[in-house]
């Protein structure tokens, strides 16, 4: 009984002991991120003194204001909204591709993985002329579609697709099937819905890889109206007069929605892990 | 009965985007390397002229391309051992309860990973920042002199790594969380009945429990430590003297700094290879492991 | 709740579908070649609202793309590699010879004779006609000019006991060792690591060039050895910092480095951002050496994109915006020099006595020579050579018999 309730003690304690712990290292890792917020509020004169002030002294909005009015942040985050609903089409490629890889067998299927795992070790730096030459070929340069298009499917994405989806049971399938359901059907009414965790975890990955995706709309856009908001915030460093005010209200533009939609999934996504069978 | 086209059917749409715009840059790239491609080549194509592997031999003769090389290796070597140790740690820690207060710090240790990486730059840039950067302000209250975060050879190294271990630990938590849902309670529970303590529980039972997840994380750690780039592009652009250089900013710097297409494409077919070599070699060690 | 999981990804992925299409077969249309339509320029940094102001009246319509300054390289190789690029581009004159080589850029030789605004005779000789032409043929036309000259804060050096900025480099040198003996963490002058300019014009001034006779870059110069000696010198006594993140404007306002050889748009950053300054500062010509004050002549050009479907427009642009009225406009918008003459020579611009400061240095400045990658393979080497002696502590002479042998068959031929 005794060594019962010295053991729960020990636990409790060791738990309180864990969560500051944590709690420190939580705060030293979103240090950066609240050094930012705060700097987003100061005048640009107290964003360059020394020693830094922690918290802004004469807290204004002027930044943000600056932002989508003087600047064309609004059109930038439409962009953004744009090229992210356009990866969503890639999620369902993705999805269809790792459903085939995990459920049926058929010619070409080994090799066909293995170029899936081999576009994972590519560097970008390689790949970045041809494949802008590709797009301009398809004519698709200075278009979203050719923005999102490089980066729509990952193989990283199909690997974990495919591993998720061997855990669905086949009789599931074949049942669908007998009762006389076409092979798209079966997907999306069986598959799909079983996948939910899974798909979790890309929406919010697609979510991250468009929202801050730089380089193709760089390169893409001969059209500032396509810019994307990391474009627009890379158009602020300047060479010279440097104002980290109005960059952190620009990093903060960028970073706090995507916060948001990573707190309102983030169940969803340790599950869809989980259940991925990456243990 | 079935239909022998449905699994293409499924699968064609990604696998032509990953052969159009994954596979066949690359084979692009390795006709080019052969070459002595430049700029001047998009002025009249007749300014290419096939070289066979001159771009190789050049390559490995330029101390540049070695000292990226070696830059690269000796980022990878710490690198990967510090996410995945933090990660794995802040998981296991993270795990401890499943209280309301450890589910939320969650969210905090995520930030980093969402963070874009213009973002990211000027955010680190501006807390290193020698003049009015933070970093060396709440230094020097405890009495320490003025650090170069960025500027000493040695220590950029480290500053850059710095960010990239803080970005590259938010993704993996969150796979290990995942992975540490599937060990279990039974066995833990059975553990504890032995009178097994909470270390013992971790290293002899859960750890183990994870060697998939934890060599699924050290694969894909490793080809993004082989292909560093942002960091040291956006901090330091590759300095001092080449102190942060890896081997994607040398390849980029060749080709499109200096517009050297063929050397720049031969650098990029040799750092391919050398991340297949190395995946393919974690792939053979884990299946004997398994084996065993 | 499954179901609604699946059909919220659906109905978004359909929505993205459309808008994508729609947005592609606008922009197509728009993007078709129809000659009639609005030119395209590319502006460096984000000035681009400001482009568009200026041409307001031109009667010409056009998109100004801003492009990031830290992203020009992909830009335009990618650009060039498709032959599809704008109209008109603003083009710095360290990577004018590369497009050139690379064909971008329409030669203006035989446009001349009918826009008589673009004529080079209208612009100092340093920057125009033969000074800017490669493969003796005319491919851009100068739009900005920008120099460097000496800034000093003139309350910190009369404190000090310096009555005048330096005109020499030794003055310069001796009197930033007695500014940096002010205390700890004080610099007498402020050398930017990424200015691969600043030993060209050190050694300009010395009466040297990097150039020789036969148009081969060539560093192994008497004059060049004494422009080393004074950089690695600053260095030496401690008069320099080297953090390389360190922020001039700040370093200057803050008086932590009171003197340093910058740019106009330094001149304004110090007015925007710390106007009660004024008076406490001065802009002064580049020190001399036994050559004289010879400083750099960088700035902008403008450009013809090679295939352009809007010739003629595009060149009635470039001469609108080369009118001395417009050219001035510019620079009360942005702080940016004009480059024709005669806005150079303007009354108004010269009353205040910095920018007849900038003016009379631009009379004697020389652009960098045009050699192909010039930033890439010449500069980045001279700064990595000289940099790594005063940072590194590197053998002086081995660095610099390296730098002569990276940087030998390099020409401007």
């Amino acid at each position: 009984m005794t060594t019962d309730r010295t053991h729960a003690k020990r636990r409790r304690a060791l738990t309180v002991t864990i969560g500051i712990a944590l709690g420190i290292g939580a705060l030293i890792t979103a240090f950066p991120f609240l050094w930012m917020l705060t700097t987003a509020f100061k005048p640009q004169r107290e964003s360059v003194t020394f020693p830094p002030t922690i918290l802004p002294q004469a807290p204004t909005l002027e930044w943000f204001q600056m932002l989508f009015t003087e600047l064309d942040f609004g059109r930038y985050l439409v962009n953004t909204i744009l090229v992210v609903l356009i990866g969503f089409i890639g999620l369902m490629f993705m999805a269809m591709a790792g459903y085939a890889f995990a459920k049926f067998d058929f010619r070409g299927r080994k090799w066909m993985f293995f170029l899936v795992l081999a576009t994972m070790m590519i560097p970008i730096q390689v790949t970045m002329i041809p494949t802008y030459l590709i797009l301009n070929g398809m004519k698709l340069t200075n278009t979203l579609l050719g923005i999102a298009l490089p980066t729509l499917v990952s193989g990283f994405a199909i690997f974990l697709f495919r591993q998720f989806m061997t855990t669905i049971p086949t009789e599931m399938l074949e049942a669908a099937r007998l009762d006389g359901a076409g092979e798209f059907r079966t997907f999306w009414q069986i598959v799909l819905p079983m996948s939910k965790p899974i798909l979790a975890v890309q929406i919010v990955l697609t979510f991250i890889s468009g929202w801050n995706s730089f380089l193709w709309p760089l390169i893409i856009a001969s059209d500032q109206k396509l810019y994307t908001l990391s474009v627009g915030l890379a158009l602020l460093n300047q060479q010279l007069a440097v104002n980290p005010s109005l960059q952190m209200a620009a990093a903060s533009v960028m970073v706090i929605p995507i916060l948001i939609v990573f707190i309102v999934f983030q169940r969803y996504v340790i599950q869809g892990f989980a259940l991925s069978g990456l243990k | 009965m079935r239909n022998r086209l449905t699994p293409y059917l499924f699968v064609s749409p990604a696998m032509l985007l990953l052969i159009t715009f994954g596979i066949f840059p690359i084979l692009v790239a390795a006709v080019i390397s052969t070459t002595n491609m430049n700029i001047s080549a998009f002025a009249d194509w007749n300014n290419v002229e096939f070289i066979g592997i001159d771009n190789y031999t050049k390559l490995f003769a330029d101390p540049d391309f070695w000292q990226a090389i070696g830059n690269t290796g000796l980022f990878a070597v710490f690198g990967v051992p510090a996410i995945v140790i933090l990660s794995l740690g802040v998981a296991l820690l993270l795990n401890h309860s499943q209280s309301r207060f450890f589910r939320s710090l969650r969210a905090f240790y995520f930030i980093p990973a969402i963070t874009a990486i213009v973002a990211i730059s000027l955010v680190w840039g501006y807390l290193y920042n020698t003049q009015f950067g933070l970093l060396n302000y709440l230094f020097s209250l405890v009495g320490v002199p003025q650090v170069q975060w960025l500027s000493d050879p040695i220590l950029a190294k480290f500053s850059v790594a710095l960010v990239a271990v803080w970005r590259g630990t938010g993704l993996n938590i969150i796979i290990f969380l995942a992975a540490l849902q599937g060990v279990p309670k039974e066995y833990l529970e059975a553990a504890s009945l032995d009178g097994a303590g909470e270390w013992k529980k971790t290293f002899s039972i859960v750890i183990p429990l994870m060697r998939f997840a934890i060599f699924f994380v050290s694969v894909t750690t490793t080809i993004a430590w082989l292909q560093f780039f942002d960091e040291p592009f956006v901090l330091t652009d590759g300095g001092p003297l080449g102190a942060t250089t890896s081997a994607s900013i040398f390849l980029y710097k060749e080709g499109f700094r200096l517009n050297q297409f063929g050397y720049a494409s031969a650098g990029s077919i040799v750092l391919f290879a050398i991340i297949a070599v190395i995946t393919l070699i974690q792939l053979r060690v884990r299946r004997a492991d398994d084996d065993y | 709740m499954k179901r609604t999981a699946t059909s919220v990804v659906a109905a978004v992925a359909a929505v993205g579908l459309t808008i994508s299409m729609s947005a592609c077969s606008t922009t197509s249309a728009a993007g078709s070649g129809d000659a009639e339509g609005p030119l395209t320029v590319w502006v460096m940094g984000d000035s681009g609202a400001n482009f568009e102001m200026l041409v307001a009246d031109s009667g010409i319509e056009v998109e100004v793309v801003a492009i990031p300054w830290d992203s020009i390289d992909e830009k335009l190789t990618t650009a060039v590699a498709s032959g599809s690029g704008p109209d008109i581009l603003q083009i710095g004159l360290s990577k004018l010879r590369t497009f050139a080589d690379a064909g971008a850029l329409l030669p203006l030789d035989d446009e001349i004779a009918n826009h008589p605004g673009i004529d080079p005779a209208n612009f100092p000789a340093g920057v125009s006609g033969t000074a800017t032409s490669v493969g003796g043929e005319i491919v851009s036309v100068p739009w900005t000019s920008d120099t460097r000259v000496l800034f000093t804060r003139t309350d910190i050096l009369s404190e000090a006991g310096i009555d005048a900025p330096p005109a020499t480099w030794d003055e310069l040198r001796a009197d930033a060792k007695t500014l940096a003996a002010r205390g700890d963490d004080q610099y007498g002058y402020y050398i930017p690591q990424w200015d691969a300019p600043l030993p060209i014009e050190m050694t300009w001034s010395m009466g040297g060039e990097v150039i020789d006779a036969d148009g081969n870059v060539n560093f192994d110069t008497p004059e060049f050895q004494k422009a080393v000696d004074v950089y690695t010198g600053l260095y030496a006594d401690g008069s320099v910092p080297v953090n390389g993140d360190f922020d001039q404007t700040q370093g200057f306002i803050s008086g932590v480095a009171p003197m340093l050889v910058s740019g106009p748009y330094l001149g304004r950053g110090i007015a925007d951002s710390a106007p009660e300054l004024d008076g406490k500062w001065q802009a002064s010509p580049l020190p001399a050496g036994d050559g004289g004050s010879i400083s750099l002549f960088a700035g902008s050009n403008l450009g013809v994109w090679f295939n352009t479907d809007q010739k003629e427009t595009s060149l009635d642009l470039l001469e609108y915006v080369s009118q001395p009225e417009q050219q001035l406009e510019w620079y009360s918008m942005t702080g940016e020099l004009p480059t024709v003459s005669s806005a150079l020579e303007d009354g108004d611009l010269n009353s205040d006595p910095n920018v007849q400061v900038y003016t009379d240095q631009l009379k004697t400045a020389k652009v960098l020579p045009l050699v192909s990658n010039w930033d890439g393979a010449v500069g980045t080497e001279l700064l990595n050579a000289l940099n790594a002696i005063v940072l590194t502590g590197a053998d002086t002479k081995s660095s610099l018999d390296g730098l002569y042998s990276t940087t030998a068959g390099l020409t401007i031929n």
